[in-house]
């Protein structure tokens, strides 16, 4: 069988998830051929057929382009999958095309069992298995879930795609920066995080206070930094920071795949939580099962001796 | 102006889930159902366009499933919405996302609505498909992820957010769907007077299958709790003896506490 | 020499005409002054407050007269008291020379102020004057000398304070000059019955008759001009106390306490909720504000006050006559700032200390149900997620209500919902089944239960909150919605009798419920373990220890539950060491009025004030009777400082490790 790979291009450069959905075709088993609306500059290290279109010319953004150019592609290709990451780019697009294919999509696969595609759902505490019903379907599989090993290597075979129409519905104005991080969570060996499961904000200072005990850095998911308790500087997860310091501990959060996805590459990840089902409990090398605020005090005091 | 938001309710995130009789979705006893996090600010954002515009927009409220999402419709009347749609569906998680937005896109197809407001996904099936089909099918323009929005005459300028924090900003004319995510706005808590306002407001019922003419695209074979994947400690007991245990893991698992 | 004297010496019968002529213009005036009043009274709605008029008039006359409300503070309230019972001698005094002396002896020739009775009388109204002469310069010294913090300084008050101790001397005067000129001379035993007016005639003893006599008409109509002046101010100042306080005894709130008025949600037409102008006030809520002196003891003895927030009970009530009376279109809720209305901890200290009977609280709690009704608004964000969980799952933390009684793992507690057969039911609250602190209390109860052989049942997952904090927070909506849907539950139970381990459930399922349709025996546990133990049923060996107790507002003040814990404490061993604020008079733990959803963000935390004041009296244990007090004070250790004093139980802990008798 055979899949496209739909990659993710951001900013000028090609991003690293091209490799997960390597990875995800590997497991599934079929020959891959990939498009990228990007530069040849940045094309993929991939040994196979790699359909480019300029982003100069169509835009790192342009839905309605963006569609019609994959859907080039997929007219030349006749694919089987079309894969997408499951990304703020991938979420907007695989859609359109699979409307535009009357193809049915599953989202946001965590792994193949037993032939079957594994989605999370319910805030990743149930998972689903599904199957399509079309005999195209398009794919997008949640970050971090296939990871590819070792390095990429290879050089594409690349092959021009041009639109005959330019015209577009969405008109792509540019980005704006993310605020200024005076904390860089991404250096950081040690990091202590806080999750609404610590209360409120007034109890900040004991998870800082672990932080410091134990050498590293404060994190924070995100609806602490929603709710104001702790800055955005300190938030780790797909809008935050993705970090892989030697020692995670996540206090009081439970684990939505955001955060996962921000931390779950930590060497070892400690998770303390009063709720033994909570989904971090996946990731996490030890779970305590205990109040976030009677643990932590008691730990921070014997991490200080 | 014609805005439409298309709004589900879900199951309370908190619950302990357990498997309904046909093993593909979740059982509905002992759940306590709320408005889709992510459609609240879909509502609120509807909302605050209509009170920029002079109250002059009308803003139809949408939800498909059993009687009980009609909570969920008056809470979005209440919220400011000004007439409800409830399509009536019993077995609402027997439909893929193809057939939900193509049972929305039917109704809304001869009402042409110029702005379409939707959650970017729903908290229980998440497929994040939903918003942009319907724009798909009925020609709108589409931007997904909103955490800006402004109306300008006719032009809408949003910000999407991306990973790492960054903004893609973007401009589209109206007739557009939008999908919303969390933090776009603070959903304002129903008045009183709304609240009773809301009882008041049309709520028409629409029996599912006067809309839906899609089959399925793809099928849920069976939902299950994850499997627990070994090599995972769970500690539990008393408070001392759990301080004293993990700090023996950590001295001897990682470097840190040396 | 008769034992008598010549009304209107000197001065003549002349004066009586335009004695009274006078009299009744000042009267008139006064009165005109306090019609004018009642109209802005009047922009308030309406309120029957004459219901049970009988009642209300006897605790009238008891308050008033008895001062016991005033006395409730020694320091100023002894010498007001005394100064007050001078002052009503005095007029009696009047009153009966009025009534001898221009009716009963030109129209009866009947007189009475003679012999003994004018002795005695003489006697009295003189000491009656010295006391109050003496009280009111005491009071004095201490409004414009000592300078008691927070007493303010108004116009008002040098108005009172010389015109009344010059009437008091200008009487000295004038009946002191009068005796120098005649019983001085004529009847020097009888002086001695005017003691005062005997030493002040003394000192004008060396003047001759005529100057004695020009003497005595000057200081007599000098009197009886600023007896005039003062009536006429009556309404303008804050001597319009004299009326309005006692007015107040008459118009005091009969209803339970902490009755709050429930807001028909049925009703067609209604637009409005809640306060935020003058006009949606009743318009005893504006007469408050003239029953007020601004005694500030209200304020003295307000946790948010004496933390640093700006909530003064005394000045919200002011602010609201103030508006009455010079802006009524002011929008209330601007005026006196949501920061104030949101540190109210409803815990009634104001309201039991006040000696006018002014209610300070459902004034606070109809602006809150403005600000979140008609508004939206919350105290703070965390709040309004808050709520959204009570509304979504029964219970402030957002736990699945499916799990609300699983705390009784492994307990022999029922679930109604089996069809249990019970002695009484159990209603939880949420703190008790969710937080893992108090659900320590929950299984404590049980075991006492069991071991007294009480059958206990439970609601379980069908229980939700009692809504109480919703309703302190203004959100009548939802407290109504939550509320129905308990009573629905406590109906289908076939229950008679409930008990609680929560103050704010025993008050809301016991009182504030009946509105809503259930009528039920509600008791807290610490009265019904004080009658298990007396009645045998429940056996606990006595275990020295030593403590101090926090009298909870709720089970305090609003309930009036202040022995029956000591009882049981005392049966279970316990030496109290009490705490200065204790009982009545006991300080708020801060968690009160929907305060404990809420982030503390303004001054010091309560909590600490108060653990402080536990820590204080060397004991260490502190002893509690409520979930949000045991919270709270748990915090309150921990960020105080104080971990290592003192730790913090419920009263159920101590008895359940006292059981000697399993059942």
């Amino acid at each position: 069988m055979k899949a496209l790979l739909v990659c993710e291009y951001r900013e000028g450069k090609l991003l690293d998830s091209t490799y997960e959905l390597q990875a995800f075709a590997g497991q599934l088993g079929a020959d891959s051929a990939m498009v990228l609306i990007g530069s040849e500059a940045q094309a993929p290290k991939f040994n196979g057929k790699v359909y480019l279109a300029d982003a100069g010319k169509y835009g790192e953004y342009n839905p309605d382009q963006h569609k019609k150019l994959v859907l080039e592609a997929v007219a030349k290709e006749n694919p089987d999958y079309i894969v997408f990451s499951h990304s703020s780019y991938g979420w907007d697009l695989a859609p359109r095309v699979a409307a535009a294919l009357k193809t049915g999509q599953i989202s946001e696969i965590v792994a193949i069992v037993d032939g079957k595609f594994e989605v999370t759902c319910c805030n990743a505490k149930m998972r689903r298995a599904v199957t399509p019903k079309t005999a195209r379907t398009v794919l997008t599989i949640q970050a971090g879930a296939f990871s590819f090993t070792g390095e990429p290597h290879g050089s594409p075979q690349l092959e021009k795609l041009e639109l005959a129409d330019s015209a577009s519905n969405v008109e792509f104005i540019g980005y704006e920066a993310a605020e200024q991080r005076d904390v860089d969570l991404t250096r950081a060996e040690v990091i202590v995080s806080a999750g609404r499961g610590i209360g409120k904000k007034d109890n900040v200072p004991v998870i800082a206070a672990l932080a410091k005990a134990l050498g590293g850095e404060l994190g924070a998911s995100r609806p602490v930094v929603d709710a104001g308790w702790i800055e955005h500087s300190h938030q780790v997860g797909t809008t935050g920071q993705t970090v892989s310091p030697k020692l995670y501990v996540a206090c009081g959060i439970s684990g939505a795949i955001q955060h996962l996805a921000g931390m779950k590459k930590a060497d070892f990840i400690v998770a303390i939580n009063k709720d033994r089902d909570a989904p971090i409990g996946e990731v996490a090398d030890v779970l305590v099962v205990a109040d976030v605020m009677q643990f932590v005090p008691a730990f921070t005091a014997k991490c200080a001796k | 102006m014609k805005i439409l938001v298309c709004i589900k309710q879900v199951p309370d995130m908190e619950s302990r889930f357990k498997i309904n009789s046909e093993g593909t979705w979740y059982d509905e006893a002992d759940l306590a159902f709320r408005m889709n996090e992510y459609d609240e600010y879909a509502v609120e954002q509807a909302v605050q366009l209509k009170e920029q515009l002079g109250n002059e927009p009308e803003i139809t409220i949408l939800s498909i499933g059993p009687d009980r999402v009609v909570e969920a419709i008056k809470k979005a009347l209440a919220m400011g919405g000004d007439r409800g749609v409830h399509i009536l569906d019993n077995k609402y998680y027997q439909k893929d996302p193809w057939q939900v937005a193509a049972t929305i896109a039917s109704y809304a197809k001869e009402q042409q609505f110029d702005l379409i407001f939707t959650g970017m996904q729903s908290q229980d099936r998440g497929s994040a498909q939903v918003g942009v089909t319907i724009a798909e099918q009925l020609g709108m323009a589409c931007a997904t992820t909103l955490v800006g929005f402004a109306y300008d005459n006719g032009t809408i300028t949003v910000k999407r957010e991306l990973e790492g924090g960054i903004k893609g900003v973007a401009r589209m004319k109206l007739p557009a769907v939008v999908t919303c995510q969390l933090g776009l706005n603070t959903p304002r808590y129903p008045t009183l007077p709304n609240i009773m306002k809301s009882k008041k407001k049309e709520l028409q019922t629409l029996p599912v299958a006067d809309l839906l003419k899609e089959a399925e695209l793809t099928a849920t074979d069976k939902m299950y709790p994850p499997a627990k994947k070994g090599g995972g400690i769970v500690l539990e007991g008393d408070v001392g003896e759990l301080v004293d245990k993990l700090l023996g893991i950590l001295k001897g698992k990682t470097t840190v506490l040396r | 020499m008769e034992a008598t004297r010549e009304i209107y010496w000197n001065v003549g019968h002349g004066v009586i005409l335009p004695m009274y002529l006078f009299t009744a213009i000042a009267f008139a005036v006064c009165a005109y002054g306090f019609y004018k009043r009642v109209e802005v009274y009047r922009l308030g709605k309406e309120l029957n407050r004459l219901d049970n008029l009988s009642g209300r008039i006897i605790l009238l006359l008891k308050n008033l007269f008895g001062q016991f409300k005033v006395l409730r503070v020694r320091g100023p309230g002894v010498p007001h008291a005394l100064f007050f019972w001078g002052f009503v001698l005095l007029f009696i005094g009047t009153l009966l020379i009025m009534a001898q002396a221009d009716f009963s002896d030109p129209l009866f020739h009947i007189r009475f102020l003679t012999g003994h009775f004018y002795k005695l009388y003489s006697l009295i109204l003189d000491l009656a004057g010295f006391i109050a002469l003496v009280m009111l310069f005491g009071l004095t010294l201490r409004r414009f000398l000592v300078r008691p913090e927070g007493l303010k300084i108004t116009r008002d008050d040098y108005l009172m304070h010389i015109i009344i101790t010059a009437i008091i001397i200008t009487g000295f005067f004038a009946e002191g000059v009068r005796i120098a000129a005649t019983e001085l001379r004529n009847n020097p035993e009888l002086a001695r019955f005017s003691p005062i007016g005997l030493f002040v005639a003394n000192q004008f003893a060396g003047l001759d008759d005529q100057s004695l006599r020009q003497m005595h008409k000057l200081w007599w109509w000098v009197h009886f001009i600023l007896v005039m002046g003062f009536i006429v101010t009556i309404p303008w100042s804050k001597f319009r106390h004299l009326f309005t306080t006692p007015a107040n005894y008459l118009f005091a709130d009969q209803r339970e306490k902490g009755t709050i008025a429930t807001i028909n949600l049925e009703e067609e037409g209604v637009e409005h909720f809640g306060v935020d102008k003058i006009q949606d006030l009743s318009w005893k809520d504006i007469f408050d504000a003239d029953a007020c002196t601004s005694c500030k003891r209200c304020q003295d003895r307000c946790p948010a006050w004496n933390t640093d927030k700006p909530l003064s009970p005394m000045k919200v009530v002011q602010q609201i006559g103030e508006a009455a009376f010079t802006n009524p279109q002011a929008n209330l809720i601007e005026t006196v700032s949501q920061d104030v209305l949101w540190s109210c901890t409803t815990c009634r200290a104001c309201q039991e200390i006040c000696p006018a009977d002014i209610e300070h609280v459902n004034k606070i709690v109809d602006m809150r149900r403005n600000l979140v009704l008609m508004q939206g608004e919350f105290p703070g964000e965390e709040v309004m997620v808050a709520v959204n969980n009570i509304e979504v799952n029964g219970n402030p933390f957002g736990l699945a209500y499916a799990g609300r009684g699983d705390w009784t793992e492994g307990l022999d507690v029922q679930q109604m919902s089996d069809g249990a057969t019970v002695d009484i039911l159990y209603f939880v609250g949420c703190y008790a089944s969710f937080d893992k602190r108090n659900q320590e209390v929950a299984r404590s109860f049980i075991k006492i239960c069991n071991a007294a052989g009480v059958r206990v049942g439970i609601l379980g997952k069908e229980e939700k909150c009692c809504g109480e904090p919703l309703r302190k927070l203004g959100n009548e909506y939802l407290y109504q919605m939550t509320a129905q849907e308990n009573i629905e539950q406590i109906k289908a139970s076939d229950i008679k009798k409930i008990v609680t381990t929560c103050p704010h459930c025993l008050n809301t399922l016991g009182r504030d419920y009946k509105d809503l349709g259930l009528d039920i025996d509600v008791e807290h546990y610490t009265v019904f373990l004080d009658r298990l133990i007396n009645n045998g049923s429940l056996s606990i060996e006595a275990h020295q220890f030593d403590y101090t107790y926090h009298d909870s507002c709720y089970l305090g003040r609003y309930k009036d539950i202040i022995q029956q814990p000591r009882n049981v404490l005392h049966a279970a061993g316990g030496r109290i060491n009490e705490m200065d604020k204790t009982g009545y008079d006991s300080f708020c733990c801060g968690a009160g009025g929907g305060r404990i959803l809420a982030e503390e963000k303004i001054g010091t935390k309560i909590s600490e004030a108060r653990v402080r004041m536990a820590t204080e009296t060397g004991a260490p244990l502190l002893i509690s009777n409520c979930p949000f007090c045991l919270t709270m004070f748990e915090d309150g250790i921990k960020t105080g400082g104080a971990e290592g004093e003192i730790i913090v139980k419920d009263l159920a802990e101590i008895v359940a490790e006292r059981i000697t008798v399993q059942n």
